[in-house]
């Protein structure tokens, strides 16, 4: 049987409180996506998950910065920090805590798909040697990294992991723990790709305290749509990846 | 149609001081059985750091005892990883030559690229240079073998005149495979003259489509090597059972084994944009087929069951032009030992007789010794 996570539940309990929306969901145009992989000290391959996800063989951290410029709830700029994993067979990355540049952001990103954000100071530039995004939170510089010499490629060659947001569903009228998955569709207007490189990495802001990036894997940078998704299934963190996943 | 077994050496966790002793013996056994029962081919894989899912880093030698503890059996070398940070070139045609003399003149040389960045990571590889130094090899090696003396300066390997010792026992040279798991490398096969080595299994409809275009190619290659070898070889999994039921189900749960353990590794594709990797290979084709079929019911290609059945399966293989079938007979352990070995037992005894041997394929007749 492949490993599987270690770390205590109580560590997975928090997190939003899920009402997903009913009808239409967002659709989130033109929207700028930093992603860098890093592989990270085997020593934390089962400490960060929960026994309801196996790791990934190398354990690995997805950095993600995604600036959308129009919304809802208006324009915002959120951080993600996901560990790779695989619920059953599935590829999934952990998300346990992110940051977004805006409370109302927060608020309706954390409601509607679970995903846990802090509101800080999240940032994304590019230029034409680099792409960089940064997170600064209370006062802190708790990511830093870039994407380095872009050159295009097709977006088609790009994959995104689907998240598992740790936050609360509502069963029974009692609010219980779970991971939510969230599995946007993207649609590509260009990407790049280039060298991964990371300044700055708090691993105990984004709740992953143990994770340490010591191999630069890959960063990419696409200009996509994105389309939300409806909420279908969520994981028991406690249980078995084999038992772990319901239907919403 | 030509039977053979096919080897990931997959070992579960927990590891003891013998855990993979134990499996390569087993491997062993199994093999000598094959050998006995008139199996055709056992092939071997090389992988390396894949925890759990294939302890088989180093193929060469394992064949080679395999090869020392049978007569007739042929030994697949599936595949040789042909990227430089892998293997060497001039290494890999003197094993290959040497696993041919010591055999006897069994070997099959396959050839691959690697597909997982666990893999590509760890050795330090590039994913966008190995379908190159892929091609590149697959050209050379054939002249390493034949040549007196043999001196190359391409764009990823270069060497001066240097006679290559030993040459295989096989004249011209050992039958060439490539290991196909990416649509369309089926293709490159067939264009280059070597014989498919299909990884992936997908539906009778899907692979008949994929043969015939295989065929139709390989009518106007330009062969790497000396001979065309028009093969095509596929992967499945056997467990034959005289019941029904129960070897559907066992055969289901060594089909999910397998799978579950092929998906925890990060496959290049998932890891390092490129268009070297269009899609993730063998693994969602497995999932597919292992989850294909409705509830309740046996997907249709696998080859579990009772003898029956797998003859019926067998016959749709041959029916859209497979010529081989390899049998993944364990994952990690999941079936007992004995009831491996009795499946093996039940096949060579009713199913086998079933499929007469047709004539030598072209490969094979003009790659002997």
């Amino acid at each position: 049987m492949p490993l599987v996570g270690t770390r205590s539940v109580s560590a997975f309990e928090g997190g939003p409180k899920v009402s997903p929306l009913a009808g239409e969901q967002w659709l989130l145009p033109g929207c700028g996506i930093l992603q860098v992989m890093y592989e990270i000290d085997a020593d934390a391959i089962t400490s960060l998950l929960p026994p309801a996800l196996h790791p990934t063989i190398p354990p690995t951290v997805v950095f993600t910065i995604t600036n959308v410029p129009e919304s809802p709830v208006g324009p915002f700029v959120m951080a993600e920090a996901k560990v790779g994993s695989r619920s059953g067979a599935r590829p999934r990355g952990l998300l346990v805590t992110g940051f977004v540049s805006t409370g109302a952001a927060a608020d309706a990103l954390g409601a509607a798909w679970g995903y846990p954000l802090r509101v800080a100071e999240v940032t994304l530039s590019k230029r034409y040697d680099r792409v960089s995004g940064r997170v600064v939170a209370s006062g802190s510089r708790v990511l830093d990294m870039a994407l380095m010499n872009p050159e295009p490629i097709s977006g088609n060659d790009i994959q995104y992991l689907a998240n598992l947001n740790v936050a609360q569903i509502e069963r029974d009228r009692t609010w219980i723990s779970r991971l939510v998955q969230s599995d946007p569709e993207f649609t590509f207007r260009s990407a790049d790709r280039g060298g991964p490189h990371l300044e700055a990495f708090e691993a105990g802001a984004f709740g992953l305290a143990g994770a340490i990036p010591v191999f630069p894997v890959s960063a990419s940078y696409a200009i996509a749509d994105i389309q939300m998704p409806e909420l279908r299934y969520v994981a028991d963190p406690a249980k078995s990846p084999i038992a772990a996943v319901e239907r919403l | 149609m030509k039977f053979g077994i096919f080897y990931e050496i997959s070992v579960p966790r927990p590891w003891g001081p013998t855990t993979e002793y134990e499996v390569y013996q087993n491997c062993l056994e199994q093999v000598r059985l094959a050998d006995e029962l008139g199996f055709d081919q056992v092939w071997a894989v090389e992988h390396h750091f894949l925890e759990e899912y294939s302890h088989c880093s180093a193929p060469e030698i394992f064949l080679t005892a395999c090869a020392m503890q049978t007569k007739n059996i042929r030994i697949g070398r599936g595949i040789v990883v042909c990227v430089p940070q892998f293997n060497n070139p001039v290494k890999a045609a003197e094993v290959a030559a040497t696993m041919d003399l010591v055999s006897g003149g069994r070997l099959e040389f396959g050839t691959g690229r690697s597909a997982t960045w666990t893999e590509l990571g760890g050795m330090g590889a590039d994913p966008d240079e190995t379908k190159k130094t892929w091609d590149e090899w697959t050209r050379i090696i054939p002249k390493m073998w034949t040549q007196e003396r043999f001196g190359y300066q391409g764009r990823a390997f270069s060497m001066p005149q240097r006679t290559i010792l030993p040459k295989p026992l096989q004249k011209p040279h050992p039958p060439m495979w490539v290991a196909v798991t990416s649509p369309g490398t089926e293709l490159d096969a067939a264009d280059r003259g070597m014989g498919s080595l299909g990884l992936t299994f997908g539906g009778f409809r899907e692979q008949e489509k994929k043969i015939a275009e295989y065929r139709r190619r390989i009518k106007h290659c330009e062969p790497v090597g000396s001979f065309v070898n028009e093969q095509v070889n596929t992967v499945n999994f056997l467990m034959c059972h005289p019941d029904l039921d129960y070897g559907a189900k066992a055969g289901q749960r060594l089909a999910g084994t397998f799978n579950y353990m092929a998906e925890q590794l990060l496959a290049a594709r998932q890891a390092y944009p490129t268009r070297s990797y269009p899609n993730l290979g063998l693994l969602p084709a497995l999932r597919r087929e292992a989850t294909s079929a409705p509830e309740g019911a046996i997907p249709e290609g696998l080859c579990i069951g009772n003898p029956d059945r797998i003859v019926e399966v067998i016959k749709n293989w041959e029916s859209v032009g497979v010529d081989r079938i390899n049998f993944l007979l364990n994952a990690a352990e999941t079936i007992p030992q004995h009831e491996v070995l009795e499946s093996m037992r039940l096949f060579a005894r009713e199913v086998m007789p079933k499929f007469a041997r047709t004539a030598e394929p072209v490969g094979a007749a003009t790659g002997g010794v």
